[in-house]
């Protein structure tokens, strides 16, 4: 593969490097431009060399890594609250996290836990995006729409444990002492609802661009999660979690073939096959565009605004990740956050998101939290960015920079075994796998081609600050009044005073009346 | 090692501050949940190579190829400990400054920049001059926030218009964020530092053909730093301040927990800085905290990854060998934590579930007692612990509990936390954990359970250093608190305790007199109403919720007696105001006892 156009950076070095004289060995040259790197020659893993496909059917993708003397084998499946049967919201979510909770087989719940401590083992699952480890590093990087069962143990007890592992998995048993204590604990949850603002800003900002009626909005409540009974558990466990719904990605010290073999021992004879749902469906609400406010008595208001964008397979998918890495999410090196952090002081975290698209198109929002009374001038730094990159092309520096970021970052993506066969496997159970079975191989070369007229024809598609929605959570009076110091308000800014949006019973998301 | 857990937990006793927010949440993957006798290594752990350069600064390295990406980082053996009142949140401010650039980054012209900030200097000056005279106005009365924009007088105003404009002219003269643009045009990743109570880490990822990279950037910040846009990064830090602490649920009141856990200890303050301290902390205050802290003698290096040793050691004497060893050596930590006399107590009402927090005073990281400490954690937690199953599973009177030793430079600190099943009391639960630690204090614990810790200890162990990123920290961190030799050791030790050492450390430090204790309730205004307090005072209302659900925690007669025996010797002492609210509790408290002598029928 032809390196030179992703790497704009190494030609700019070198040129740089000719014209400042390079520094001999041994010699510490001015500026860093004047260092000459090696080469390095690195490919993206390929899911060819980690596939292969088990006795029954399944894929299972093995990557092997044996610098330390753990196996990890983690279980996906497309399992997401849409799958939830109405009024009963939540149960998908005591279902997967009861399926290693509440016992399985000959084994109560307490013999279980025992046995999995007893081994210095790791097994548990859930529902929906967690377990990202820290910095976004380990853990398996599921959306919301998806689940997982990992077991994480010495390779010496990989057989034991694979047993253990599916027992769980046929034959949970969902002991109803635990059912009861994980229903305790989303009502504990529940009732913390309107404690925390940035609770309250992420249901809310969910409810403006999805609608009430969408599945990612479609919250638990205290009469959903009460409802749920064993049987609700028992007949998803049916439905859904069987080896026609499993892809595993397994890691850690072992020889692939020989894995192979006991995975297929392992998943061999099942009860049922069960069944994989469909993509979760497409939001049918339209976001409404305006200013929106709830007020909550605390001296940082949190602000979103942004627009449905696109999803990960529209043809402008690279451009905008580019456009959104320059204006908001390239941390440090982002407009955004040069002018509101670094210039003002105003925000401590301000970032734009491009959402995932894994699906559909996905909400592309800014955030940041400022004092109270610096919201309105935070927004409209921020618009005048969004105006600048919509009518200006953006600079040459700032579109290399942005690629060279993107592009030569991807290799800490793929650090170890398990982030490997977590990556792989994730593509292929969310479906670009199949759609774009090229993409790791090919996204740097995606990002290189992204031009300065791309992201400003992208800008002008998406970017459109009339079409935005802006919610603000705080004490909106002290908001309201501005700071004296800028001649901007929110009403100015939006045209007369906000929606003011009551805060929510947090039990059953009916709005507060005064 | 690290804390026990980084998860970021509604009631823990510190915080670790991060440069950038932190997309993802920190959460279980190396240092969270928990592990026949199968406890031995099954490899032995990384080599790690220890490389002392002639200036004092050590650098520690690790080799493993499985991705062409190093993790490169540098720890400052400073933290929020080093610092004293009035500047408190200097280390974390000062963290941030480090990414504000060099003579040579971030500017276009290094004299003009530095004849800038001198003048700014001036102005600011005059500004905290002016300060001043406004503080003495917040003492007598008159001004009720100095912070707000309203507060300003109007020579402040003109100052700060003033200031605006040397920071305007600057502005024209810097390259923004250089630092960070330099590196992720190179393709690093994951560029931030944080900073806690003892350390200050600054991390990144870097691919490994750019590892001189890293030295260049790295050497010429520690050795030529800039700290311009002091004032507009303050405020950020600032709002920092506002998001992790003035604005959520907690964070005024765990400072407060803080402050009254720790008497002498530095500990006391907290990491991101008092609310008066933080917006008046001076360039002039970073300039010396600098020259103290910040010299190659005080600060170790840590690589680990696709890179070879023999060439990283002539990349560091090269590029971290021309800096010279400071002049004044950090000075010694002389305050100790005195012995705690009498149990202490805090009733936190706030936005929260009903919940209770107790502390002990232990011991620093490198304190023998520390593996058995580990241990005891162990013990009591994951979903085999003590506190899973007898305080949520058995006795039904919390839904979730954790334990951890918190093992710091200076000090060291065990917690347990657990929060009140729904209609439990705070005190009925933290009766319930004494009743846990009792069981140490009393019987030793078996082999089998004491062998299931150990196995899970040895599994996380090797799950943190899976990973370069895992291990840069593992290691950065035990030398900032001791030596990195000790990640190993202390994980040696754990394996190595005994039932005995155990009962030790339980009999040793879990004593009334060394404990503090936090009673969470949910504060009234928050809570859903009960029509029948609908009436009473605030004051009053707090006294029956609290009071209620006592009631509905209560298992037999004999307690539900005994409150109202408690409730009739009140009433002549209590004020008339509070007369309803006793009343309210004494027909409550009747009618509970009706039921429970009902249930024991």
């Amino acid at each position: 593969m032809n390196r030179d156009p992703r790497t704009p950076w190494l030609a700019a070095a070198a040129l740089i490097a000719v014209a400042t004289g390079v520094a001999r060995a041994g010699e510490i040259p001015e500026r860093p431009e004047g260092l000459v790197f090696p080469d390095l020659d690195y490919e993206p893993p390929l899911a060819a060399d980690y596939r292969t496909t088990l006795e029954n059917g399944m894929v299972a993708y093995l990557v092997p890594d044996p610098s330390t003397p753990l196996v990890t084998v983690s279980v996906l499946l497309r399992l997401g609250p849409d799958q939830d049967p109405a009024g009963k919201e939540g149960a998908s979510r005591l279902m997967m996290g009861l399926l290693t909770e509440g016992g399985a087989g000959a084994l109560s719940a307490e013999q279980l836990e025992d046995r999995v401590a007893a081994l210095g083992a790791q097994l548990s699952s859930g529902l929906g995006g967690g377990r990202r480890g820290m910095m976004g590093m380990g853990g398996v990087r599921t959306g919301p729409a998806e689940s997982w069962v990992t077991l994480n143990l010495l390779k010496k007890d990989l057989d034991e444990g694979l047993a253990l592992l599916i027992a769980c998995l046929k034959e949970p048993a969902f002991q109803e002492d635990r059912l009861r204590l994980a229903k305790e604990q989303e009502l504990q949850q529940m009732k913390e609802r309107n404690d925390d603002t940035a609770g309250i800003e992420r249901r809310e900002w969910g409810y403006l661009m999805y609608g009430e009626d969408h599945w990612t909005t479609r919250w638990t409540t205290q009469a959903s999660v009460e409802s749920v009974g064993r049987a609700d558990l028992t007949a998803l466990h049916r439905r859904y979690v069987g080896p026609a719904n499993f892809l595993l990605a397994v890691s850690g010290d072992f020889e692939p073939k020989a894995m192979k073999k006991a995975l297929d021992r392992a998943f061999a004879g099942w009860p049922t096959v069960a069944e994989t749902p469909g993509p979760p469906a497409a939001p049918t609400h339209e976001p409404v565009s305006g200013w929106f406010a709830v007020d909550k008595d605390v001296n940082q208001a949190r602000v979103s605004f942004g627009i449905r964008a696109i999803d990960r397979y529209d043809p402008d998918w690279y451009a905008a990740l580019v456009l959104n890495d320059i204006l908001g999410g390239g941390g440090f090196s982002s407009r955004l956050v040069n002018r509101i952090r670094s210039d003002e002081g105003l925000a401590y975290s301000v970032r734009s998101a491009l959402g995932g698209g894994t699906y559909y198109p996905e909400a592309w929002s800014v955030t940041f939290q400022t004092k109270v009374r610096s919201t309105a001038y935070a927004v409209s730094l921020a618009l005048a960015e969004i105006a600048g990159i919509r009518d200006e092309p953006v600079t040459d520096d700032e579109l290399a920079l942005a690629k060279a970021s993107l592009s030569e970052s991807l290799p800490a993506g793929f650090e170890t075994a398990g982030a490997i066969a977590n990556a792989l496997a994730l593509e292929e159970l969310t479906g670009r796998y199949q759609r774009d079975p090229g993409y790791y191989r090919e996204y740097r070369d995606r990002i290189a081609a992204v031009t300065t007229a791309d992201v400003q024809r992208v800008a002008r598609r998406l970017l459109d600050p009339a079409a935005m929605t802006f919610l603000v959570v705080g004490d909106v009076d002290e908001a309201l009044l501005g700071d004296p110091k800028h001649d901007v308000t929110i009403e100015s800014l939006a045209g007369g005073a906000p929606t003011r949006l009551p805060l929510r019973d947090p039990l059953t998301l009916e709005p507060l009346t005064e | 090692m690290f804390r026990a857990d980084l998860t970021p937990a509604k009631r823990r006793s510190s915080a670790v501050l991060f440069a950038l927010a932190v997309t993802a949440a920190l959460s279980a993957a190396g240092f969270g949940a928990p592990p026949a006798a199968a406890a031995e290594r099954e490899t032995a752990p990384p080599a790690v190579q220890e490389h002392v350069l002639a200036n004092g600064m050590k650098v520690l390295m690790v080799p493993r190829h499985l991705a062409p990406t190093v993790a490169a980082g540098w720890v400052a053996r400073v933290g929020s400990a080093n610092e004293r009142p009035g500047i408190t949140g200097i280390s974390h401010l000062f963290e941030h400054m480090m990414f504000k650039g060099t003579r040579t980054i971030g500017t276009r012209d290094a004299e003009l920049d530095a004849l800038l900030i001198e003048k700014q200097e001036e102005i600011q000056t005059q500004m905290r001059a002016e300060m001043a005279i406004q503080r003495d106005r917040l003492r007598r009365g008159e001004i009720a926030d100095i912070t707000s924009p309203d507060a300003k007088t109007p020579r402040f105003r003109e100052l700060e218009a003033r200031f605006d404009s040397l920071v305007a002219q600057q502005r024209d003269n810097m390259v923004k964020n250089e630092f960070d643009q330099v590196l992720s045009r190179q393709g690093a990743s994951r560029i931030n530092a944080f900073t806690s109570e003892d350390m200050t880490f600054y991390i990144m990822s870097v691919p490994a053909n750019k590892l001189e990279l890293w030295f260049w950037m790295e050497s010429d910040r520690l050795m030529n730093p800039v700290f311009r846009e002091f004032y507009s990064e303050r405020d950020v830090v600032y709002e920092e301040r506002r998001l992790r602490v003035e604005s959520t649920p907690l964070g005024k009141f765990q400072e407060s927990f803080d402050a009254l856990f720790w008497d002498a200890s530095p500990y006391t303050w907290p990491v991101i800085g008092y609310a008066s301290d933080l917006p008046f902390i001076t360039k002039q205050d970073a300039d010396e905290y600098y020259a103290r802290y910040y010299a190659p003698n005080n600060v170790c290096a840590v690589l680990v990854g696709d890179f070879d040793p023999s060439q990283a050691i002539d990349l560091a004497e090269r590029y971290f060998g021309r800096i010279p060893r400071g002049e004044v050596a950090p000075p010694p930590m002389i305050t100790r934590e005195p012995r705690q006399n009498a149990e202490k107590r805090f009733y936190g009402e706030a936005e929260t579930n009903p919940a209770v927090t107790v502390r002990w005073h232990t011991v620093a990281q490198v304190h023998r007692d520390t593996p058995a400490l580990l241990v005891l954690a162990e013990l009591l937690n994951g979903p085999t612990g003590r506190l899973q199953r007898n305080l949520v599973l058995g006795q039904g009177l919390a839904t979730s509990a954790r334990a951890g030793q918190d093992s710091r430079k200076y000090e060291g600190l065990f917690e347990i936390d657990a929060e009140c099943r729904d209609g439990r009391a705070p005190e009925e639960l933290e009766q319930a954990i004494y009743a846990e630690i009792a069981g140490f204090q009393r019987e030793p614990v078996a082999d089998d359970e004491l062998q299931s810790v150990k196995n899970r200890y040895l599994t996380r162990t090797w799950r943190q250093l899976d990973g370069n990123f895992f291990q840069m920290i593992r290691y950065g961190s035990a030398e900032a608190l001791g030596s990195w030799r000790d990640a190993d050791r202390i994980d040696q030790e754990v394996l190595a305790t005994t039932a005995a050492d155990v009962h030790r450390v339980a009999t040793e430090y879990f004593t009334r007199e060394n404990r503090a204790v936090a009673i969470w309730t949910r504060i009234a205004s928050a809570a859903p109403e009960d029509p029948a307090l609908a009436g009473l005072s605030p004051q009053s209302r707090e006294m029956v919720q609290r009071s209620l659900a006592r009631l509905e925690g209560m298992t037999g007669p004999a307690q539900v007696e005994e409150m109202l025996d408690r409730l009739s010797a009140m009433g002549d002492r209590m004020p008339a105001e509070m007369r309803p609210a006793l009343d309210l509790v004494r027909t409550r408290a009747e009618a509970r006892l009706a039921e429970l002598r009902k249930e024991a029928q």
